[in-house]
């Protein structure tokens, strides 16, 4: 078996929220979990995000929202994604969500949200679980 | 050397041969697992420089000589009061959401000014008709564009709550100046003079680079707009707190207790040096300074000693580093409550299980001088808002420990315990090292052009998730103590929250609708003028830009328009890299 190939990982802020806390400690802790992180910075719109996927061919978004404007920001996203025909792309969520918007967002394709308490080595599993290495 | 410090000093060594190291090697343990602390642990303990009378300098022992939160003497039984408190952090959705937040809260008896919540696109200049921002319209707090969102806001407080007999709050920062222009021209507007009004904006810029995110323009613009607030305030509003420290906020993103004090009194310094490079006496502006809620964890008593700890650098900064004067320059006043459990340790497991966390922090605020309040409301972490229930709960237990346990009756009532000395000295030594780092690099301005706060904020806060992940930290229900056997208590919601969320659903698009109307009726050749103006006056360092904001906001310019102009002038603030 070859060098496996590292999967790539952006963690993404939509929205204005400014809690970027977890958004950053996931960034530098799935480095450690030997994954390729970008991490976005505050501000950034749906489509920057999708255009920063698709300029540096991640594997994962990993969004993450605080302020409760998840339920526009998050299908948009995926949406954006789909438009790029990149809906192989793993999009998974966290933040301050609901637990009643859960089944909401999974349904416009967000495959998992990681509310507070999550543990960075369940996301990492998750992850390699699920990504399909471009 | 006393010899009674002798004496004890050979106490301790038996002490620790003859009866700890026994007990410790019974149990099999390497070492124990609790300490004692003795005056050996605080050898150069001098209770008058160190400690000091309440209300006098260090001001170890408290801000005034009184705690400001005994109950008054009543006669009979108190009536139930409701929800009295208006200090509440509240906004939601639109200008008229928000009004008729407050009719319901005031039919339920509530009395004094808002505390006002924003939304997120007003905290960071931007309008709510901006594509942009779509998705943050109206959430976190209510959308303010133009002046005729505060004249609706303010509808229910006329007459008795006139604005010269309420005190209102507003978390804002990097549009502090605009939005305060917005309440001046408001105040205006119903004949009520600028020296009347009282108010509290947290125009507290420097933190938001670091911490809470929402900066606008870039650090050194930013602390011209603070100058501005610290002369204009100065000259016309004697009432009106010419900042609010964010306080809480630093430790919330991460940070460790001695970089959080460490970092927050850089800040502090910046903004009075600001004040004095204006050509200010430091006693003149200073005593109007005030800090939201400091520091907070669940750590008890290392909360209580960072909070004498903090008032007594506070103090130290301003008579030694600025040379003050009168004592009322020197304290650290904070809002009411003071230690405190830390909003991000609230878990969204077992949430009830905050409450209980945030009495924790509620007899820590009044042990270190503060109001204990349990904060924040149990239901914090759930993404919901506050209910009336757990706000209920919060006020109730304040109530409980002030008027049962009686938590407020003693001022400092930890000084000269050897433990609390002995940390109150360690944190503050430890932060005076990292002030005094960051002051050779420049001071708080420099250390964050340079990143170098927010990336030892962003290593303690993952050292901290290392921690959790370990074992090391322990949270209960989140990283210990779950599995099947335990139960998962949960919450459930009874009463009607004040904000319908049907109304929240349709916020944004209200509030673009109402911006509309706005820009249709208003004098747009005046508006350009005002801005074109507003761009030369802006490009002038020395200009002060407030008296002009309230010129534009009384055209009803738009926060944004004028934002723009900055932007242009100003440059934006670009985050530095991990």
């Amino acid at each position: 078996m070859g060098e496996e190939k590292r999967i790539r990982v952006l963690v993404a802020k939509p929205g204005l929220d400014g809690h970027d806390r977890g958004a950053k400690v996931l960034a530098l802790g799935l480095r450690d979990e030997g994954m390729e992180t970008i991490y976005t910075g505050l501000r950034q719109t749906p489509e920057k995000i999708v255009q920063a996927a698709v300029q540096e061919d991640v594997d994962v978004i990993g969004l993450s929202c605080l302020s409760g404007a998840h339920k526009y920001l998050f299908p948009r996203v995926v949406e954006l994604l789909k438009e790029k025909r990149m809906e192989d792309v793993l999009v998974i969520g966290g933040g301050i969500i609901p637990e009643e918007d859960i089944p909401f967002l999974k349904e416009k394709g967000v495959t998992e949200i990681f509310g507070p308490g999550t543990l960075i080595r369940e996301v990492a599993d998750y992850i390699r679980q699920n990504a399909k290495p471009r | 050397m006393t010899e009674e410090m002798e004496e004890i000093k050979k106490r301790k060594q038996e002490w620790e041969e003859k009866v700890l190291k026994p007990a410790v090697d019974r149990f099999g343990l390497k070492e124990s697992p609790s300490k004692f602390y003795s005056p050996a642990d605080v050898e150069d303990f001098d209770f008058l420089t160190k400690v000091g009378f309440p209300g006098e300098y260090p001001f170890t022992a408290g801000t005034y000589a009184m705690s400001p939160y005994m109950p008054a003497p009543r006669r009979g039984i108190p009536g139930a009061s409701g929800l009295v408190r208006a200090a509440n952090y509240s906004g939601y959705g639109t200008a008229e959401d928000t009004r008729d937040y407050y009719k319901q809260m005031q039919a339920r008896g509530q009395r004094g000014g808002p505390n006002l919540a924003f939304d997120l696109p007003t905290q960071c200049g931007y309008d709510s008709d901006n594509p942009l921002v779509r998705g943050d319209v109206g959430k976190t707090g209510v959308a303010v564009d133009t002046l005729k969102d505060f004249e609706v806001i303010y509808e229910p407080f006329q007459g008795e709550l006139e604005l010269d007999r309420i005190a209102s709050n507003f978390t804002i920062n990097a549009p502090a100046n605009i939005i305060m222009a917005m309440y001046f021209a408001l105040a205006e507007k119903r004949a009520v003079p600028l020296d009347k009004l009282r108010a509290t904006p947290q125009n507290d810029i420097l933190k938001e680079f670091i911490a809470r995110g929402t900066y606008i323009f870039p650090p050194r613009p930013s602390m011209r707009m603070v100058r501005d607030s610290i002369v204009f305030l100065g000259q016309h509003c004697p009432h009106i707190n010419i900042n609010q420290l964010g306080g809480y906020h630093i430790r919330g993103a991460g940070a460790n207790r001695e970089h959080d004090l460490a970092f927050s009194m850089a800040i502090l310094v910046a903004y009075l040096q600001e004040g004095v490079n204006a050509g200010l006496d430091v006693d003149s502006f200073a005593p109007r300074f005030t800090v939201n809620a400091f520091g907070g964890s669940m750590e008890f008593f290392k909360e209580i000693a960072f909070q004498r700890a903090a008032r007594r650098m506070w103090a130290r900064i301003l008579r030694e580093k600025f040379g003050a004067k009168k004592d009322r320059s020197m304290l650290l006043r904070q809002a009411g409550l003071f230690a405190n459990m830390g909003n991000e340790n609230c878990t969204v497991q077992r949430p009830l299980n905050n409450l209980t966390r945030s009495m924790v922090g509620a007899i820590a605020s009044a042990l270190s001088g503060g109001m204990p309040i349990p904060y924040p409301p149990y239901d914090e972490p759930l993404g919901l808002g506050w209910s009336l229930e757990a706000s209920q709960l919060s006020e109730d237990g304040f109530k409980i420990l002030q008027y049962e346990a009686k938590l407020t009756e003693v001022r400092d009532p930890l000084a000269g315990s050897y433990y609390v000395e002995s940390l109150t000295d360690e944190i503050e030594e430890a932060a005076w090292k990292e002030l005094d780092r960051i002051e050779a690099m420049g001071g708080a301005v420099a250390a964050i052009e340079s990143g170098y706060m927010q990336r030892e904020i962003a290593k303690s806060a993952l050292a901290r998730q290392r921690r959790i992940e370990s074992g090391e930290d322990s949270i209960v229900g989140v990283n210990c103590f779950v599995g099947e056997s335990e139960l998962e208590v949960e919450t459930t919601r009874l009463v009607p929250h004040p904000y319908d969320p049907v109304r929240r659903e349709e916020a944004e698009e209200r509030q673009i609708r109402s911006l509309a109307e706005v820009k249709r009726n208003r004098d747009s050749h005046a508006v350009a003028q005002l801005l074109s103006e507003l761009k030369d006056k802006a490009k002038k360092e020395d200009e002060n830009l407030i008296p002009h904001f309230i010129e534009c906001v009384k055209a009803y310019v738009t926060e944004q328009e004028m934002c723009d102009v900055l932007r242009e002038v100003f440059g934006e603030y670009q985050p530095v890299a991990l």
